[in-house]
């Protein structure tokens, strides 16, 4: 038990019927067809990567997330977590108060719904809250301004697992499972880093000093050349929309696992999963729901690099550092890793770190922009700053997954393999 | 003299060793980690031709004023002629044209 608790004291619970509970239960059900962020959102809470939830958040927890970025019992919770829908199918199903529904997506059975309660919010009020802007530019205020104009509040429990297609099956961890992997491979100490990006040695020594942070007090266990370390990355890719212009997920995805098997990590330090989420690009309260994720998935510590989970200039540089100064003490277990930049210098003549190189005039900042043109062009980078595995797998990508691109085209948006399936009820 | 609109191309530590046997490696501007950029140059009808001929190129006129998007294969070719006329100029572009015919 003691092994499995998650945000906010709570045991991570898994909410899964089996499959001939789930036939029983969902016979004669009101049935939803529900979007992709809905039901990544059913897998998350299903299986406890949104502990201590149960379901989707009824007005006043909502409200209470919106005003004091906490859960009604004070739980720190920055991110509402909703289920919307519209009121004209609401009325049309007559769904009320009290009645289960049954979720599908893709036309499958995945989840059912106790409904709890039925409510409205005005999501102006909701974005200005959580994303301190109301600018249609900004892509969350976007999100939530497509959502309905309903929401339902109340328990989910899957009645189906989702399917993960190949790439991607083999680094799909359940919390639980996650933990137990950690514990399998000696971990005491995890830390996470969030990802959307094909990594250059930019991230890679993000995460090595993470790491170095992480590790910095344990205790050396065993000798010489078999000092056991304890400590571990995961790296823990976003699996959300895509948008024409990002990196396919596959290559995203291999190309960390490349850094593994390249052994720029050595196999006990270093492993590769992923997450459904759909960011919202909250910046400073993005950062501290992606630490309520990870102390879900196990993780002791997560790193923070600059502009974490921004977009635009909505957010400062390190707002999302400086937002963990004024939590509550104790409110969160997991601690943050607060990175400044990662920069090459011809100087140095090494990718180096901006609070201990003094070349300020010399120094080269890593761009996406320009790494993604170098990609583009299909130049291999020099090795300082991309690793030619990383370059050869993100190039093989392209081929096999991205129909010719490693990054998103309209192709690619219409015709990719989903990353899950929903599979007919058994 | 007539302005002109770069096309910027990538070089790496392979593509350096070409420029340097053509004598243009002073021409190449590093940029990140060794990796550096060489700038052909377009004059504007040459310019308005390459934007025509493909239509998913830009021209960014708010920054750079540089010809950006231009498909991997024609930058390759660009590269290759560039190292035969040992030369970064509007030569390189008149050459790329005829061998499109
Ligand atoms: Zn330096």
């Amino acid at each position: 038990m003691m092994d499995f608790i998650g945000h906010g004291g709570k045991e991570i619970k898994e909410r899964i019927l089996s499959p001939g509970e789930a036939k029983k239960k969902i016979k004669n059900l009101v049935s939803v067809e529900i979007s992709g962020r809905i039901a990544r959102e059913c897998i998350d809470l299903g299986y406890g990567f949104f502990t201590p939830l149960e379901g989707f958040m009824g007005k006043a927890d909502v409200d209470s997330v919106c005003k004091k970025m906490s859960l009604t019992d004070g739980t720190i919770w920055p991110i509402p977590i909703v289920f919307d829908i519209s009121s004209q199918e609401i009325k049309e199903k007559g769904i009320k108060v009290g009645d289960t529904i049954v979720l599908t997506h893709t036309g499958n059975p995945l989840a059912i719904l106790e409904v709890e309660e039925i409510f409205s919010y005005d999501k102006d009020e909701m974005a200005q809250a959580v994303l301190g802007t109301t600018d249609t530019k900004h892509p969350g205020v976007r999100m939530i301004g497509r959502m309905q104009d309903t929401f339902i509040g109340g328990k989910v429990t899957l009645v189906n697992k989702p399917q993960f297609n190949p790439p991607f099956d083999r680094f799909f961890y359940t919390p639980r499972q996650l933990r137990k992997e950690f514990k399998k491979r000696g971990w005491v100490r995890i830390v996470a880093h969030q990802t959307r990006n094909v990594p250059h040695t930019g991230h890679e020594w993000l995460m090595k000093g993470a790491w170095f942070c992480a590790h910095g007090d344990a205790p050396v266990i065993g000798n010489k050349d078999e000092i056991k370390l304890g400590t571990g990355v995961l790296v823990n890719c976003i699996i959300g929309p895509k948008r024409t212009g990002d990196y396919i997920d596959e290559a995203i995805l291999l190309a960390h696992q490349a850094l593994h098997d390249g052994r720029y990590f050595r196999d006990d330090v270093h492993m590769v999963s992923i997450t459904c989420w759909d960011m919202r690009y909250a910046g400073p309260k993005e950062a501290i729901f992606h630490a309520i994720l990870r102390t879900n998935l196990g993780c002791t510590h997560h790193m923070f690099g600059r502009d974490h989970a921004g977009v635009g200039d909505y957010y400062g540089t390190y707002d999302a550092h400086r937002i963990f100064d004024q939590l509550p003490p104790g409110s969160l277990k997991i601690k943050p890793v607060r990175v400044l930049e990662w920069w090459y210098c011809p100087v140095c003549a090494e990718v180096t770190y901006s609070g201990l190189c003094g070349h300020t005039k010399e120094r080269q900042k890593f761009s996406g922009t320009l790494i993604r043109s170098i990609i583009k062009d299909g130049v291999k980078p020099t090795r300082v700053i991309m690793r030619p595995e990383v370059f050869d797998v993100v190039m093989e990508c392209a081929e096999k997954y991205g129909f010719g691109s490693p990054f998103c085209t309209e192709e690619y948006l219409l015709k990719r393999n989903p990353v899950f399936v929903v599979p007919p009820l058994g | 003299m007539l302005e002109t609109y770069p096309i910027n191309i990538w070089i790496n530590e392979e593509r350096f060793e070409k420029l340097k046997a053509a004598n243009l490696a002073d021409m190449a501007v590093d940029r990140l980690g060794g990796m550096k950029v060489i700038q052909v140059q377009c004059t504007e009808e040459q310019k308005d031709k390459i934007l025509k001929h493909f239509p998913m190129a830009k021209f960014d006129t708010a920054t750079t004023k540089s010809i950006e998007l231009l498909p991997r294969e024609v930058k390759d070719k660009i590269f290759d002629i560039a190292i035969k006329l040992k030369s970064i100029g509007p030569d390189v572009i008149d050459e790329f044209f005829k061998s499109l015919d």
